[in-house]
């Protein structure tokens, strides 16, 4: 697989960290970071993650590849952009987590497929996607059922109170699901889209990683 | 050697620092005539806020008041306090300098008894002290003023209080009616030793220097030293005066930052190990932590740090704190990660100091327009035409800042006498 990230093979090889630099969005910036520790410090929910931004970028630095691409951390950046409005180095720290996420999940880590934020977030780009919108419903049904059927079961019902008091207050609405004005037009985009990030995903991983190797990304 | 123009040998130094004292004292006895333009009313620049400065940890006298003398001596250095440049024109066979003097009221013969400043009533702000404080419509500079003259502030002419001011002076020195003055001079070259200003801490907003009153910057705190300042030189809290047991001192306030200033100011590292210092001085039983990214002690002034380091009582923390929350007792609460450990920290201390950094002056009004570049940060370039001396030219600390102003005299001296 060409998009695959170089997996290291010795300690502290800088292959990783340059595929990052030249191939993850933010990854060039990266590159200036100097490990101050504000982003981490910034972080509202540092502490639910594995490791905080900060030393997440020096394992890049260090060669981890495994434990960055199978870190919560990924996962659980909330988008607060705090490390970003305060970083010295003007690192965009949460398009390179985003991203990052993504890169896990092409390269089959199944510690990102699983995670929940990942289910939701599949749940959530399916309703986007499909019309342009979110529909709460099928959203938080697709995330409940990716558990299995009883999981899903137990968790829908759990929340039915929630549900009922949004729809008594209109905040839900119980007919067919809203639909953008030309979910045509959407497809086209986003098919453009996923053309342009497949081209620009094929081949640079190649040249950054003269010594090949993809372990890691059957699991 | 013929000078076939008629460019002036005079030699104009803008900035009455310890970077433009020593231009000016350097072209003057070397035989130049030499005009001084300070924007306040004394001589002495940043320096005169120190309490201590390094290397010695002198008093800022020490460097200061052996140049007052020769500049007293000197028969060619002309000095306009209170002046600004209006307007440069001109090129390589010299310039035309338009210089605006602000009315001091206070004339030549005041003897600086004082009386004045008995009879004012009203008070303003005291940029000597960084407005820590206030004084007294007429007042003098501060104790180390040069020159040792009083200033009447504009706000009390035409007021009852103004004329009770002049009448109290004795030797009649006080003059209501002096108005602002604007005058061109001739001159062969001019140095640029305008220095700067600490960095706006209200602008680092996570740090909350503008609402939280035991944040202070670095700057405060040698004022908060200074026997000559707000408290006379007892370390205390701004909110209720009482003895800080436990002091942060966070560096690269500012610098080193993007969004701030892109570039290490050099010199707040050191500042902090002398605010370590005072502190530790002072109360015996004190804490002082230092947050930091990298300790950067340039120069041979290593020792330093590591004397401080010796100290069981100062901690430091290698971490860039993300920012300073509101915590009981009007303690700040400094939070952030340490990088070493990778805690998650949130302390609460009785005093905060950020190491603000220097930020040209040139950054913060516009400089006339002049033969001379100004990099991305505003510092001068001193090539080509235009001479800079000191801070104007980059972050620098006293001696590397007396240094570049021998070099800019030299260049002087040369632009005015080598024929062209
Ligand atoms: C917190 C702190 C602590 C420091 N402690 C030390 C220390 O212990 N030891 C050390 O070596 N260094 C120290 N420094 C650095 C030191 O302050 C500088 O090296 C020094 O002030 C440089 O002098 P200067 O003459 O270049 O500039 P300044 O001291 O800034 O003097 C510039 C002068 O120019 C005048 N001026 C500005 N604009 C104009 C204008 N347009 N027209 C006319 N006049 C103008 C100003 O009023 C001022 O008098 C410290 C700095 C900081 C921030
Ligand atoms: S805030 Fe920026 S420079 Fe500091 S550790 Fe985080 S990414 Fe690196
Ligand atoms: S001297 Fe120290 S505190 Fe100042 S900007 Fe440089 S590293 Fe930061």
């Amino acid at each position: 697989m060409t998009h695959a990230s170089p997996t290291p093979t010795k300690k502290y090889d800088l292959n990783f960290a340059r595929w990052v630099y030249e191939n993850v969005d933010g990854g060039d910036r990266m590159a200036l970071c100097m490990q101050c520790g504000t982003c981490s410090g910034s972080c509202p929910v540092g502490q639910q993650m594995d490791y905080g931004p900060r030393k997440l970028f020096m394992m890049i630095r260090a060669g981890l590849k495994e434990e960055v691409l199978k870190s919560n951390t990924l996962w659980n950046c909330v988008s607060c952009y705090n490390c970003v409005v305060r970083c010295p180095r003007k690192v965009p720290v949460t398009y390179i987590l985003h991203d990052l996420a993504t890169v896990a999940v092409r390269e089959g880590y199944a510690e990102a497929k699983e995670s929940d934020n990942s289910r939701f977030a599949k749940a959530f780009w399916w309703s986007a996607a499909k019309y342009g919108r979110t529909d709460e419903r099928l959203v938080t049904a697709l995330y409940y059922f990716s558990f299995g059927m009883g999981e899903g079961y137990k968790r829908g019902m759990a929340n039915m109170p929630i549900a009922m008091g949004m729809v008594k207050t209109k905040r839900m609405h119980l007919g067919m699901p809203h639909k953008c004005k030309n979910t045509g037009e959407l497809k086209k985009i986003l098919a453009k889209a996923a053309e342009i990030e497949a081209r620009s995903h094929a081949g640079g991983a190649g040249n950054a990683n003269p010594a090949g190797g993809t372990a890691g990304h059957d699991k | 050697m013929t000078d076939s123009t008629s460019r002036s040998r005079t030699i104009m130094v803008v900035g009455g620092g310890i970077s433009g004292i020593t231009a000016a004292v350097e072209a003057a006895e070397a035989g130049h005539d030499v005009v001084l333009i300070e924007k306040t009313p004394t001589l002495g620049g940043r320096v005169a806020q120190m309490n201590r400065y390094f290397p010695k940890l002198c008093h800022p006298t020490c460097g200061l008041e052996i140049n007052y003398q020769r500049i007293k001596k000197s028969k060619r250095i002309k000095l306009f306090t209170m002046s600004t440049v209006e307007a440069v024109k001109g090129g390589s066979h010299g310039y035309t300098v338009t210089v605006k003097t602000a009315p001091r009221h206070v004339k030549p013969n005041c003897t600086a008894c004082g009386d004045c400043g008995q009879a004012a009533t009203s008070e303003v702000a005291n940029p000597f002290n960084y407005n820590l404080d206030k004084v007294k419509a007429a007042y003098l500079p501060h104790t180390m003023a040069f020159p040792m003259r009083y200033v009447v502030d504009p706000s009390v002419v035409g007021t009852d209080e103004g004329r009770a001011i002049a009448a109290a002076c004795k030797v009649g020195a006080v003059d209501l009616d002096e108005q602002e003055k604007s005058f061109d001079i001739e001159v062969g070259a001019i140095v640029w030793a305008t220095g700067w200003r600490p960095y706006p801490a209200q602008n680092l907003t996570a740090y909350r220097w503008a609402d939280l009153p035991n944040v202070v910057t670095n700057v405060e705190m040698e004022r908060l030293a200074s026997p000559d300042g707000p408290t006379k030189g007892r370390i205390v809290r701004p909110s209720d005066g009482a003895v800080p047991k436990r002091v942060a001192l966070i560096q690269c306030a500012g610098s080193r930052d993007l969004n701030h200033l892109p570039y290490c100011s050099r010199i707040c590292c050191l500042a902090s190990m002398k605010h370590a210092a005072y502190v530790r001085e002072q109360i015996a039983d004190a804490t002082v932590d230092v947050y930091y990214i990298d300790l950067r002690a340039h120069d041979k002034l290593e020792s330093f740090i590591h004397r401080i380091q010796r100290d069981p009582q100062v901690r430091f923390i290698k971490s860039k704190p993300s920012r300073i929350e509101p915590g009981a007792g009007d303690n700040p609460m400094v939070c952030g990660e340490n990088t070493l450990t990778r805690d998650i920290y949130a302390e609460p201390y009785d005093l905060v100091v950020l190491a603000t950094g220097m930020q040209p002056s040139t950054a913060e009004g516009k400089m006339p327009s002049f033969d001379g570049d100004v990099d991305d940060y505003g510092f001068i370039f001193s090539d080509g035409e235009a001479i800079s001396a000191g801070v104007a030219s980059g972050p620098l600390d006293v001696s590397m800042s007396v240094q570049s102003a021998t070099a800019a005299a030299l260049k002087a001296i040369r632009a005015v006498t080598v024929a062209r």
